[in-house]
């Protein structure tokens, strides 16, 4: 539990910190809220020779609303997001996801930037940023680069980000019709599936269905076959949104571990996306 | 010597006597003893009760089980225990408390883990599950007194009365939850996935 020896500076800007990036090479890391880096370097499944520590980098924590534009500054705390009204409005899924992620101690530290970059496949914010198809911001040596978020999550632990390159951004059009449901692992509290929906409604009919799960596979991913059956489906129609939503891991092989196992897995993500189905249509 | 007015004293000569705060901190400091005497005041006197003690009680605990996942919610949680007469309340509600919490958690969470090759799977408290406070339901409890006659305050014990009763409670609680889907047992912990497999292969109207 003791991390190997490691040196540490401040970024004073976003240029600043690719700049130290460049300069370190791959001995070097960002160092965000630290939540997930440094439990890591404590087990010693990293260890990098510096810490360039982003937090101190000014105006990356903002929550901004422009018409029906949601941008999220990477540095912006779980916490932020967790008591944020402009959020629960315009985006109740990455709401949902803020108040269930982790402890008080986690949220008021972790960042939605650190959380994304880490890849983790039982993270929460993966699927929902997945579910509204964020676009994200990359700033490297050559300038900047917007991704969306199917070509960002890669697979476990791994993100397109650039061994160069920092995340200044989140951005999505607002989704007020939308949830995330989230199955909590009784220790760790991660998910042991995490179901994000984001609908448009035409009646009390689902017009349009973006759904995707954390998890259960290496990455968290779009249930593209569950999102065609919704269509036409009447969000209060249980059974039907319960039919609509079966095999949502076809086609992933369903993680296992002490827990849960991957048929499990498999069958919970049904339930789960069921459910916030339902109550992004309640919304 | 004797005792009188708060203070040790020389029998028959009323001018001579100390505080016992006096007399423990000479003992203690030990520089002032006759030769020979060992610095210190202590003694030890042990009890014998004639017979032991039975405090008794009883634990009820209701449960909801989701039938689509496995998950296990605690609807309401009621202990009445008989530790004898109650000298501190708070402190006896306290090992109660504790108690049953620990004992819910044999029933429903905690499982040392290792795979095939002799490595411990759940060596931190990621892995191994140990309840947060808003993983164990609010308890409600009460206390007859029967003191006991074996010792002279009718105390008896209570630390073991939450774990005592709780994890057949809670387990027994699942179980009647399971019955209707003809599941008669499940080893502990009863984890969601183990109830959730039990009601799927005896009856597939839970899905
Ligand atoms: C006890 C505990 C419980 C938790 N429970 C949950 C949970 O239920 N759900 C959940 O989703 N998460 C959970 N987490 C993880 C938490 O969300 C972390 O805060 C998050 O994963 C990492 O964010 P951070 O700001 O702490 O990043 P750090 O740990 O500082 O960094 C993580 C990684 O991202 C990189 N990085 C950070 N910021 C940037 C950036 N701007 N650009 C490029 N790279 C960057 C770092 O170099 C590092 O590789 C938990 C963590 C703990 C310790």
């Amino acid at each position: 539990m003791i991390p190997a020896a490691f040196d540490y500076v401040r970024a004073s800007s976003v240029d600043d910190a690719i700049r130290l990036l460049g300069e370190h090479g791959d001995d070097a890391k960002l160092l965000a809220g630290g939540h997930s880096l440094i439990p890591m370097m404590k087990l010693r499944l990293a260890a990098p020779a510096m810490l360039i520590d982003i937090t101190g980098i000014p105006q990356l924590d903002a929550i901004r609303v422009d018409g029906n534009r949601v941008t999220i500054g990477a540095l912006t705390k779980h916490a932020a997001l967790a008591a944020s009204d402009a959020l629960k409005k315009t985006a109740p899924a990455l709401w949902d996801a803020a108040n269930q992620l982790g402890d008080p101690q986690v949220r008021n530290r972790g960042t939605i930037g650190g959380a994304s970059a880490h890849g983790d496949p039982s993270a929460d914010y993966p699927a929902v940023l997945l579910a509204l198809d964020a676009t994200f911001t990359v700033v490297g040596k050559g300038g900047e680069r917007k991704l969306r978020a199917g070509d960002f999550f890669r697979e476990m632990f791994d993100t397109a980000l650039g061994a160069g390159e920092v995340l200044t951004a989140i951005a999505f059009d607002a989704a007020p019709k939308s949830a995330y449901v989230k199955y909590h692992h009784p220790a760790s509290h991660y998910a042991v599936v995490g179901a994000a929906a984001v609908l448009t409604l035409n009646g009390g009919s689902i017009a349009t269905a973006r759904v995707a799960i954390a998890g259960v596979g290496d990455s968290a991913f779009r249930a593209g076959g569950v999102e065609s059956a919704l269509a036409g489906v009447r969000g209060s129609d249980e059974a039907a949104v319960a039919a609509a939503c079966a095999g949502t891991a076809s086609g992933q092989d369903a993680r296992s571990d002490t827990f849960a196992s991957g048929a499990y897995r498999a069958a919970m993500a049904d339930v789960f996306t069921a459910r916030a189905v339902a109550q992004a249509a309640s919304r | 010597m004797e005792y009188r007015n708060g203070k040790i004293g020389v029998k028959g000569d009323p001018s001579k006597s100390m505080t016992t705060a006096e007399a423990g901190f000479m003992a203690f400091m030990g520089d002032n003893l006759p030769p020979g005497l060992e610095p210190g005041m202590d003694a030890t006197r042990r009890f014998e009760p004639p017979n032991f003690v039975f405090p008794f009680g009883t634990h009820v605990c209701v449960v909801e089980v989701d039938a689509k996942t496995g998950q296990v919610e605690f609807v309401k949680y009621l202990a009445v225990d008989d530790c004898g007469r109650l000298l501190n309340p708070m402190i006896v509600e306290g090992q109660v408390h504790g108690g049953i919490a620990q004992g819910l958690s044999q029933a429903m969470f905690e499982e040392v883990v290792y795979d095939g090759d002799g490595q411990l799977l759940t060596g931190t408290l990621m892995d191994y599950a140990i309840p947060h406070a808003e993983q164990v339901p609010h308890y409600d409890l009460d206390h007859t007194v029967t003191a006991t006659t074996v010792n002279p305050l009718g105390i008896k014990g209570v630390g073991e009365a939450g774990t005592i009763g709780s994890t057949p409670a809670v387990a027994n609680a699942v179980m009647d939850a399971l019955a209707p889907f003809g599941v008669v047992h499940i080893d502990m912990p009863l984890k969601p996935e183990k109830l959730w497999t039990a009601m799927h292969a005896k009856n597939g109207r839970a899905r």
